[in-house]
């Protein structure tokens, strides 16, 4: 019995994929027993606990933002602030082209990093990557997965090397 | 007319379902929810602000967007309350106030709602206009129905506001009222005086007998304001004095008289005029007490040698 309790169930998403939960601002999964109790983070204490599809979900301390269809950032992990020098206080309500560009300005239509980003923050985008930069920096680049991420409905940005 | 339910830190701790810590943490970080303490020191959250942080945190991806999204839920009672003198409907504006006292204490209310309602109402018409005229009466009168509301003085503190405000219409009187309030409502027995009127100043002075004497406001020339000063000294004897939104002075202390100026806000003003009439009793003769000043929310002390 003690094994099968510490049995976790898989959660799904409406398309079969399995979603992960992680804190909003440490990233760090939620211990098994605090899942139902608070969505805020039991570790950190400052972010909300959200899902998203496995392979998109941050892995170790990848820095990540989370966005919504406005394309308004409304979280800033922890590494990101770091990485951005932005602190999430300031960032959020602010439009995503604040902190991040396309770096490739010729990518086709459907590559368009904003695009990607009000696909995802419906719900509806399958997990994608894009090229991004830091707004004003220049010589730097990075790989973004990008996909659905909530409760509620919002984009997944996770900034890899 | 002030009914606002507060929260201990362990009771709004459950009802966000996160640990004292966490909400420390968060005040810290965020400014929200910002307590008040009571008379022992003690965290005391507004149950206005936990319950909309609580409903906020339900739909929100973060806790910076929920504390966002609770502030504007706060915010609206100072639009609901510009609307109303906008529409010079007095009922609506009272309203507001109730509304605005169900969060807030009565200082937060004022200092949150009913002064920066009065300064947008100064910036969108003039401060000399006829509808902020209307506001601005409204106000006078809501600040002194709460002070006519206010408990009787327990604090043996007394304290004389020289009162240099126009009789006009005048945002720094407004910003008197809600002062003198203030220290009524933390047990202090206040009067208050216009500075121009000098004739038998010395039989109300030393029926009054006051431990501190403030100035406020910056209609009256600094000669007049001199005179009823040096008359209030004769009568009372050497008294902290401070100033309180009079013009021209800056920082925490005149250099010559060592007059405090106090600082632009009534609720920061009055927590100031407290400390330094504290320090006085608790100082020996002659000692210095330390200045105050204020940094954003915070008090600054100067540390003695």
């Amino acid at each position: 019995m003690r094994r099968l309790r510490a049995v976790r169930p898989v959660e799904v998403d409406e398309r079969g994929l399995e979603l992960v939960s992680f804190c909003g601002h440490c990233g760090v999964a939620p211990a098994q027993d605090a899942v139902q109790q608070s969505r805020v983070c039991g570790h950190c204490g400052l972010g909300l606990v959200l899902q998203a599809p496995a392979d998109v979900a941050p892995r170790g301390d990848e820095p990540f933002l989370v966005i919504d269809s406005t394309l308004s950032v409304c979280a800033v992990s922890a590494q990101a602030e770091e990485l951005l020098g932005v602190d999430e206080t300031e960032a959020v309500n602010q439009h995503v082209a604040d902190f991040l560009l396309p770096a490739d300005a010729n990518a086709p239509c459907a590559d368009n990093l904003l695009v990607l980003l009000v696909e995802a923050a419906s719900g509806s985008g399958a997990p994608r990557t894009a090229i991004v930069r830091p707004r004003q920096e220049f010589g730097v680049r990075f790989r973004a997965r990008i996909g659905p991420c909530g409760p509620p409905h919002a984009a997944l940005l996770v900034l890899t090397s | 007319m002030f009914s606002m339910r507060t929260l201990k830190t362990s009771e709004a701790a459950a009802l966000l379902n996160v640990s004292p810590n966490t909400l420390r943490a968060w005040e810290r970080r965020f400014g929200y929810p910002k307590p008040q303490r009571s008379a022992g020191r003690h965290r005391l959250y507004t149950h206005g602000e936990v319950a909309a942080l609580r409903d906020a945190l339900q739909q929100g991806l973060s806790i910076s967007s929920a504390v966002s999204r609770a502030r504007e839920a706060l915010s609206t009672d100072t639009h609901t309350l510009v609307g109303a003198l906008a529409s010079f409907e007095l009922d609506r504006a009272d309203s507001a106030m109730e509304a605005a006292l169900a969060l807030r204490s009565v200082e937060r209310s004022v200092e949150e709602v009913l002064l920066p309602s009065l300064d947008e109402l100064g910036q969108r018409h003039g401060i000399d206009s006829a509808p902020w005229a209307f506001a601005a009466r409204w106000a006078d009168s809501w600040l002194r129905r709460a002070q006519r509301l206010a408990p009787p003085p327990v604090r043996p503190l007394a304290i004389l506001v020289g009162d240099a405000t126009r009789n006009e219409p005048d945002p720094d009187a407004l910003a008197v009222r809600a002062f003198e309030l203030f220290c009524g409502r933390s047990g202090a027995r206040v009067m208050a005086l216009p500075v121009a009127g000098v004739a038998g100043l010395s039989d109300v002075v030393e029926s009054l007998s006051p431990d501190a004497v403030v100035i406020a406001g910056s209609h009256v020339p600094d000669d007049d304001v001199a005179l009823w000063a040096y008359r209030v000294r004769t009568a009372a004897g050497p008294l902290p004095m401070a100033l309180f939104r009079r013009a021209h002075h800056h920082g925490a202390m005149v250099r010559t008289t060592g007059t405090r100026v106090l600082a632009d806000t009534p609720f920061g003003a009055h927590r100031q005029l407290l400390a330094i009439v504290d320090d006085r009793r608790g100082d020996r003769f002659g000692e210095v007490a330390p200045a105050v000043t204020r940094v954003g929310d915070v008090e600054v002390r100067e540390a003695q040698a």
